[in-house]
């Protein structure tokens, strides 16, 4: 805390009164200036701290482990109750857009929406950065009949139902780019369930239409049976 | 023939003269002296067939009912077992607050109930009284008990404080994001039913549960040696408070 040093020049001291008077009109108003920048400062930071203080590197740590309880141990997705996607070597810009979707309720997921409400913009990208570097093996299991199949439409596409090839956006290796999402090692089972049920899940405000619009016509698309060879397909690429 | 005039073939006897009588080669001398014909060479060659095959077909049944022990489990023995379980589990596997609380077994994930036999056994997850029953259970009776749980269906004990229910199903349903707990529902499901290894909690015993989660760490995943999938609880069961845990304990203790 700065005090501003008190210099009583009534007091009889090493000063004369009017030098003693000077010099306090001279310490205060240098120390006057610093006092405001410090105060700028504290205040910043203290409302920096509501928003931001979520991306210390403990806090992160922390939150990451969370997000591991049901994501696996290296972001490689679990097959619980629900199929929990792989976030290992996700885009970091499409992490962040579902966070968002999520806390918007524009994606429509509930235990989704309580994990992403409390992220602060700063803790979002901390995790979408970390959740980018893991690399572990895919998660496998999708039918093992079906990725022949899977690979020549994730390839070439399905002209005559208006199905681009996926390979077109989403990377010749499902790697993705930007806001389009890694979709290798992907879980089958997730796969499945988000092309079958697209409409029903993104873009649920008509008010804020997002880029999941692209995904719609797509999805649509391809039948069953397709779907599942893709999401087959994508389970096994690193 | 008197006996005295085979005094070589008794004890102690004088072994010089065994084959100084000569007699036909199809007969021999009993011990008592008497004429005994040997058996002919088909005799003897059919009597080897038989005891051969009489051998083959003993060994092979000793072997197939050993390795048919393996595959199935006779039904009176799983029943005879349990009723052994049901003594503490309850009669429908509903769980018993005796001076422990005993686990509900009915309606729980086979894959959950499997795993946990095992880690008693490995010493895992250390407990006297169950390393003692899971330590007799062969492989094939430990699913046939899992899967007779499996069909149980009793409504819950219930007999926790209701007032804790409601704020426990916020828990189960949204986590506690500032305390980076995640949503029990994430894994174990909207009902809390479970999926293969992770156990239902519906209709479980309200002390079971808090014992387990306030004491997570020093129950589950005991051997470093060997790591276990029991890890996964470990942040969750650390990062509840006390009163979360009862809370979500009722609200679980509640659910059919």
């Amino acid at each position: 805390m700065i005090t501003r040093p008190s210099l009583r020049c009534s007091v009889a001291g090493p000063l004369d009164d009017r030098r003693c008077r000077r010099l306090a009109k001279v310490v205060g108003l240098k120390f006057a200036p610093l006092s405001a920048i410090l105060v700028i400062v504290f205040a910043t930071a203290v409302r920096a701290e509501n928003k931001d203080a979520a991306a210390t590197k403990q806090a992160v740590e922390a939150k990451m482990k969370y997000c591991e309880v049901c994501h696996g141990a290296s972001g490689q997705g679990f097959q619980g109750y629900y199929p929990i996607p792989r976030l290992a070597g996700q885009q970091p810009d499409y992490i962040k857009n579902q966070l968002e979707a999520f806390d918007e309720r524009r994606r429509v997921n509930p235990i989704m929406f309580n994990v992403a409400h409390v992220l602060s913009p700063a803790m979002q990208t901390a995790l979408a950065t970390n959740f980018h570097e893991f690399n572990p093996k895919p998660f496998g299991g999708g039918q093992k009949d079906l990725v022949a199949a899977g690979q020549k439409i994730f390839e070439e596409g399905i002209a005559k139902s208006d199905v681009p090839p996926c390979a077109s956006c989403h990377g010749p290796q499902a790697k993705g780019d930007g806001q389009f999402p890694r979709l290798a090692g992907q879980l089958p089972d997730y796969v499945f369930k988000k092309l079958t049920n697209w409409s029903k899940e993104r873009g649920q405000d008509p008010a804020k239409p997002d880029t999941s619009a692209i995904m719609e016509p797509i999805a649509h698309g391809l039948t069953e049976p397709q779907i599942k060879a893709v999401a087959a397909y994508l389970s096994y690429l690193e | 023939m008197k006996l005295n005039s085979y005094r070589r073939c008794r004890p102690g006897g004088d072994h010089s003269k065994v084959n100084e009588e000569s007699i036909d080669p199809s007969f021999r001398r009993a011990r008592t002296g008497t004429l005994i014909k040997r058996p002919g060479r088909r005799v003897l060659q059919v009597a080897g067939l038989r005891l051969a095959l009489q051998l083959a077909v003993l060994t092979i049944l000793f072997f197939a009912a050993g390795r048919a022990d393996a595959a199935v489990v006779a039904k009176s023995a799983v029943e005879a077992k349990l009723a052994y379980c049901q003594d503490c589990h309850g009669l429908t596997g509903q769980g018993y607050r005796g001076f422990f609380p005993i686990p509900r077994l009915a309606g729980q994930q086979v894959e959950y109930l499997e795993n946990q036999l095992r880690a008693f056994v490995e010493g895992r997850r250390p407990n006297p009284i169950m390393s003692n029953v899971a330590h007799v259970l062969s492989p094939s009776m430990i699913t046939a008990l899992a899967e007779k749980f499996r069909d149980f269906n009793p409504g819950p004990l219930g007999g926790a404080p209701k007032d804790l229910i409601a704020k426990g199903q916020k828990i189960f349903q949204e986590g506690v994001p500032d305390a980076n707990v995640a949503a029990c529902a994430a894994c174990h499901g909207p009902k809390a039913l479970g999926y293969e290894q992770i156990p239902r909690l519906a209709g479980q015993l309200y002390p079971y549960l808090i014992k387990e989660l306030t004491n997570w760490s020093k129950e589950r995943g005991q051997n470093p040696a060997k790591p276990d999938t029991s890890f996964i609880m470990a942040p969750v069961a650390h990062s509840l408070t006390r009163p979360q845990v009862e809370a979500v304990a009722a609200y679980l203790s509640d659910l059919k």
